[in-house]
C-alpha cells in the first residue's frame, strides 16, 4: 500500500479528533437526545393515531357510491376483520343472514370490499379489479370473479336427509366456529360415537367441497378433544376430516364424478370418551 | 415579605401530599365516565353487606360475631358465596365509603363513593413513589417517578375503578417501603407487618411478596458475610447464616406477623381458619381460564405465551416512560458496577428489581391460568417509573457535567441548568405520558400506545379489545332514546356483559325507566327488544345468536374508540317500525 498516496497531514491530524470529539459528545447527548426524540414522536403519534379513523362522512359516502352500484346477491366484505360490525351498521341492510353466514366466497361473481387504508379481505383473492373509490381513508373496491356454480348444497338440501348411527341431535343453525358466523349442519354425537347424515339421489359435479369445525367457544375451551368428519360416496369414504378445538373451519375438497342419484353420507364423530357436548358443523357443497 | 424557608423534609412531605391529591382529583374526575365493570358491581353488593356487618360489630349488635352471621355475610358454602374467593379490605372500605359518603351523607353518588377508596390508594402510591424515588435517587427523580405512576393509561383507569388492582399496587409497595425503611429503624417493622397485612386482604398477589423481600434479604447477609471465595464452603455458609441474623431479623418476624392482619380484617377466617385459606388459595390456584385475545388469538387454555407480559407491557406503558426506564436501567447498572450506588446497604434498585421481576415473572409459568389482561402485574409497574425518574435525571446529568467539562457553559449558573434540564427532558417524557392517558380515556382498555399505533393499531395487532363489559356505559345514551313513552309496554334489553352492572345504572339515572335486563344468552336475547354485544373476540358468538333472533346483521348504532367497534347495539326490526309509526 506504499503507492497510495497519502492523505494531507492535516486532514489525518483533525479528522479522527473532529471524529472521536462528535463521538463523545453524542455519549453524552445520547441518552438525553434518546428521550428528547421519543417524547417527541410519541406526543405527535398518540395524537395522531385517531386521525386514521374514518368520520361519519366517509361511511355515508361510501354508502350511497356502494347502493348506486350494488346488485343483490353480491357479496360485500370487510378489511381488516375488525370494521366489520361498523361495515355492517352502515351497509347491513345489503347483507342478508345466509350472506353473512356463508360457507365461503367462491359462489360470489361479484365481491365488494370495503377496507380501511391498505387492509385487504380475503375473499377477493383471485378476482378481478373492476372499480375502486376512496372516501377518506376508506377504499371501495368492485371485484370479479368466476363464481362456482352450485349443484347441490348440503346445508340447504338437510331436510331431505336421514340421520342415522348413534342418537344426537343434528340441525341446520348458525352458529360461531373459529370465530366466524357460518350455517351448518350442527350434529352432536355422544362421546366416542358417530352419528351418520345420509344424502339420497345426490346430483354431483367435478368436486365436492366443504368446511368442518367445532362450534362455541366455551365447550372448545372446556372439552379438548376433537371431532372427526368422514365423507363416502356410495359407500367409499372420499375423505376424512379432524378438526380440533382451535383449527376453526376447515377445509376439504374431493374431485368427483358429474352424475346424479348419488348417495352422500357426512359421518361425525367425537373422538374420544371424554368429547361430550362436540357440537360438529359442516357444510359442503357439490360444484360443477 | 415573607419567605417560607422549608427543610428537605418538609419539603418532601408537602411535595407528597401535593401530588396525592392532584392524583386522587383527576382519578375522581375522571371516573364519572367511565362504565360499571362486572366485577365491580359484585364487590360493591358484597362491600356494603360486609360494611354493614361491621357497623353491627362496633355497635355491639347481638349476634354479629356468630358463626352464622359471619357466613351468611362473608361466605358460605359454595366457593364464590359472599364472594369470599377475595379477600374482604378494599370491598370493606367501599362500602364504607359508600354508606358514609353516598347513604349518610349523600356528598357523592353511589358509584363515585364506592370508587373513593380505590382512588386514594393510587393517590397513596404516587406519594409513596415520590417518597421512596426522593429518599433513594432525589428529589427530581422522585417527582418524575410520581407524575409518570400517575400518568399511566391503563392504571389511571383501573384506579378509578372499585375493584383491587390499583390498591393491591399500593399496598405492595408500602410493603416494600416499609421493609426498605425497616433495614435502617425498628420501628418500621410495624409497618411491615401491617402493610403486608393489609396486602394479603386486599388481593392475592400479595402471597408472592416473601419472593420478593426474602432473596433481596439474602442477598443483603451474604454481601454482610463478605464471603471469602478461598474460605472453605462450610465456613462461608456459616458466616452467612451468622449475617442473616444481623440484617433485620425483626423485619423477617414482621413478615411473618403479616397473616395475622389478613386473619384479624377478615371474619371469615375466625374460623376453620386453615380451611378458609386454603379455599381462597385454591380457587386462584384452579382458576378458570379467561378468553384473551392476544396477538390474533383467542387463548382460553394453557400455555398462554411467555411474551404476553413483556409485549402488552412495552404497548400499554407509555413508550417514553419505558425509554427513561430502560436508560435509568442502564445508570443504575452502571452504578452498581462502578461500587456507586446509592444506599448501597440497603440495595434498593434490587429491591425494585426482583419487586418487577416477581409480579411479572409469575406470568411467564405455562401453569398459570390465563388471566391476559396487564392489571394482574400491575405491582410491577411502580419499578418502571422509578427507573425512568432515576433515567431523566442521569441523562440531564450526564448531558450537563459534558456541557460544563468541555466550557459550553460555566459552571457558575451549572446547578440551575440541572434543575432547568431535568425539568425540561421529565417535563416532555411527563407530556408523552400525559398524552396517552388522556386519549386513553374513559375506554382505557381499547387503548394502546403510539407504539401499536394506538386502538386501530392494537386492533390490527389483534391485542384485547376489553372485559368486563365497562364500555357498555357509552351505549346507554342510545338505549334511552329508545325506551318506552309513559304508558308504552316495557322495552326488554339484553344486556350482555352489562347485565351486572344495569341495576347501578338504574339507579344512578343513568337509564331510563322501561329498560330492565332481558336475561342471559338465547332466552334474554328473545325476550329482547334491544341487544348490546360488547365486543371481544370470544364474544363474536353473541352476534349471531342476536342475529338469528332478529333476522337482521345490521346494528342500530356502533360505539367506536378511534374508528375501533367496541359496542354494538341492535333493535328489533319490529320496535323500529313502531316507532317510526308513533312519530308519523
Amino acid at each position: 500500500m506504499s503507492e497510495a498516496a497519502p492523505a494531507p497531514s492535516g486532514a489525518t491530524r483533525v479528522w479522527p479528533r473532529r471524529a472521536r470529539r462528535g463521538l463523545r459528545v453524542l455519549q453524552a447527548a445520547g441518552p438525553a437526545l434518546l428521550l428528547v426524540a421519543v417524547a417527541l414522536w410519541e406526543i405527535v403519534a398518540a395524537a395522531r393515531a385517531p386521525l386514521r379513523a374514518p368520520a361519519e362522512e366517509d361511511w355515508r359516502a361510501l354508502s350511497a357510491a356502494l347502493r348506486e352500484r350494488h346488485r343483490p346477491g353480491e357479496l360485500i366484505v370487510f378489511a381488516p376483520g375488525w370494521i366489520d360490525p361498523v361495515g355492517r351498521q352502515h351497509l347491513g341492510d345489503l347483507i342478508p343472514l345466509e350472506m353473512a353466514a356463508r360457507m365461503d366466497a367462491a359462489r360470489f361473481p361479484v365481491v365488494w370490499e370495503v377496507a380501511l387504508g391498505d387492509a385487504e379481505a380475503p375473499e377477493r383473492a383471485g378476482a378481478r379489479l373492476t372499480w375502486s373509490a376512496e372516501h377518506g381513508p376508506l377504499v371501495l373496491r368492485r371485484f370479479e370473479r368466476d363464481p362456482a356454480r352450485v349443484v347441490t348444497d348440503f346445508v340447504a338440501a338437510f331436510s331431505r336427509a336421514r340421520r342415522g348411527g348413534a342418537p344426537g341431535a343434528a340441525r341446520v343453525s348458525l352458529e360461531e366456529v373459529g370465530f366466524e358466523p357460518h350455517r351448518c349442519v350442527k350434529v352432536v354425537p355422544p362421546p366416542d360415537r358417530t352419528v351418520t347424515i345420509t344424502y339420497p339421489g345426490v346430483e354431483l359435479g367435478r368436486e365436492l367441497v366443504g368446511y368442518v369445525g367445532l362450534a362455541d367457544v366455551f365447550t372448545r375451551r372446556d372439552v379438548r378433544e376433537p371431532g372427526r368428519l368422514t365423507i363416502s360416496i356410495d359407500g367409499r369414504e372420499v375423505a376424512a376430516v379432524t378438526a380440533g378445538v382451535d383449527d376453526g373451519w376447515v377445509r376439504f375438497a374431493v374431485p368427483t364424478e358429474p352424475r346424479a342419484g348419488a348417495e352422500v353420507v357426512f359421518s361425525a364423530t367425537a373422538v374420544g370418551p371424554g368429547a361430550r357436548d362436540r357440537r360438529i358443523c359442516f357444510a359442503a357443497e357439490a360444484r360443477r | 415579605m415573607i419567605r417560607l424557608r422549608l427543610g428537605p423534609v418538609a419539603r418532601r412531605r408537602l411535595t407528597a401530599a401535593a401530588l396525592a391529591l392532584t392524583a386522587l382529583v383527576s382519578v375522581l374526575a375522571a371516573q364519572r365516565e367511565v362504565g360499571v365493570a362486572r366485577d365491580e358491581a359484585v364487590y360493591i353488593h358484597h362491600g356494603t353487606r360486609y360494611a354493614r356487618w361491621w357497623l353491627d360489630l362496633v355497635t355491639f349488635e347481638d349476634g354479629t360475631a356468630s358463626a352464622e352471621r359471619i357466613t351468611a355475610t362473608f361466605g358460605g358454602a359454595a366457593p364464590t358465596d359472599g364472594n369470599r374467593e377475595h379477600p374482604p379490605l378494599m370491598k370493606t372500605l367501599l362500602g364504607m365509603s359508600r354508606v358514609l359518603f353516598h347513604e349518610e351523607l349523600g356528598w357523592t353518588s353511589e358509584l363515585t363513593a364506592s370508587r373513593l377508596p380505590t382512588a386514594a390508594m393510587n393517590a397513596l402510591t404516587v406519594a409513596l413513589v415520590f417518597l421512596f424515588g426522593a429518599a433513594v435517587w432525589g428529589y427530581g427523580a422522585g417527582l418524575i417517578a410520581a407524575l409518570l405512576v400517575l400518568l399511566l393509561p391503563r392504571a389511571f383507569f383501573h384506579a378509578g375503578l372499585a375493584t383491587f388492582d390499583a390498591p393491591v399496587v399500593t399496598l405492595w409497595l408500602a410493603t416494600l417501603y416499609s421493609y426498605h425503611r425497616a433495614l435502617a429503624s425498628r420501628r418500621w417493622c410495624i409497618a411491615l407487618a401491617v402493610a403486608f397485612g393489609l396486602a394479603l386482604a386486599t388481593k392475592h398477589n400479595a402471597l408472592m411478596l416473601p419472593g420478593v423481600i426474602l432473596p433481596h434479604y439474602a442477598w443483603l447477609a451474604w454481601r454482610r458475610s463478605r464471603p471469602d471465595q478461598r474460605a472453605p464452603l462450610g465456613r462461608r455458609l456459616f458466616d452467612f447464616l451468622r449475617a442473616l441474623g444481623r440484617v433485620r431479623p425483626l423485619a423477617l418476624a414482621a413478615l411473618a406477623a403479616g397473616p395475622l392482619v389478613l386473619v384479624a380484617i377478615w371474619p371469615w377466617l375466625w374460623f376453620d381458619t386453615i380451611d378458609h385459606l386454603r379455599d381462597w388459595i385454591a380457587f386462584h390456584m384452579h382458576h378458570v381460564h379467561y378468553n384473551f385475545e392476544y396477538l390474533g388469538e383467542n387463548y382460553n387454555h394453557p400455555p398462554f405465551p411467555w411474551h404476553v407480559v413483556f409485549v402488552t407491557t412495552l404497548f400499554t406503558v407509555p413508550t417514553a416512560t419505558l425509554a427513561a426506564a430502560l436508560v435509568g436501567g442502564v445508570a443504575l447498572a452502571g452504578r452498581a458496577r462502578r461500587g456507586a450506588a446509592r444506599d448501597a446497604a440497603r440495595a434498593p434498585a434490587l429491591l425494585i428489581a426482583l419487586s418487577a421481576a416477581v409480579s411479572m415473572g409469575v406470568f411467564l409459568l405455562p401453569s398459570t391460568p390465563i388471566f391476559g389482561a396487564e392489571k394482574h402485574w400491575a405491582p410491577a409497574i411502580p419499578t418502571f417509573c422509578l427507573l425512568a425518574g432515576v433515567g431523566v435525571v442521569a441523562a440531564s446529568e450526564r448531558l450537563l457535567r459534558n456541557l460544563v467539562a468541555w466550557g459550553w457553559i460555566p459552571a457558575g449558573p451549572a446547578r440551575f441548568a440541572r434543575a432547568g434540564t431535568i425539568a425540561a427532558i421529565g417535563g416532555l417524557v411527563a407530556t408523552a405520558a400525559l398524552t396517552e392517558t388522556a386519549a386513553a380515556q374513559p375506554h382505557a382498555l381499547t387503548h394502546y400506545t403510539a407504539l401499536a399505533g394506538g386502538a386501530p393499531g392494537g386492533a390490527d395487532l389483534g391485542m384485547n379489545r376489553q372485559f368486563w363489559g365497562i364500555a357498555a356505559r357509552g351505549v346507554l345514551p342510545v338505549v334511552n332514546q329508545l325506551a318506552p313513552a309513559p304508558g308504552e309496554p316495557p322495552v326488554p334489553v339484553y344486556t350482555h356483559d352489562a347485565q351486572p352492572a344495569w341495576g347501578l345504572y338504574r339507579r344512578a339515572g343513568l337509564l331510563r325507566p322501561g329498560l330492565p335486563d332481558a336475561g342471559r344468552e338465547t332466552a334474554g336475547i328473545a325476550r329482547s327488544q334491544i341487544a348490546l354485544v360488547i365486543h371481544e373476540k370470544h364474544f363474536n358468538r353473541h352476534d349471531y345468536l342476536i342475529w338469528n333472533s332478529y333476522g337482521t346483521v345490521q346494528p342500530y348504532h356502533v360505539l367506536t374508540v378511534d374508528g375501533v367497534p367496541i359496542v354494538s347495539v341492535y333493535v328489533r326490526p319490529e320496535l323500529l317500525e313502531r316507532r317510526a309509526a308513533r312519530q308519523r
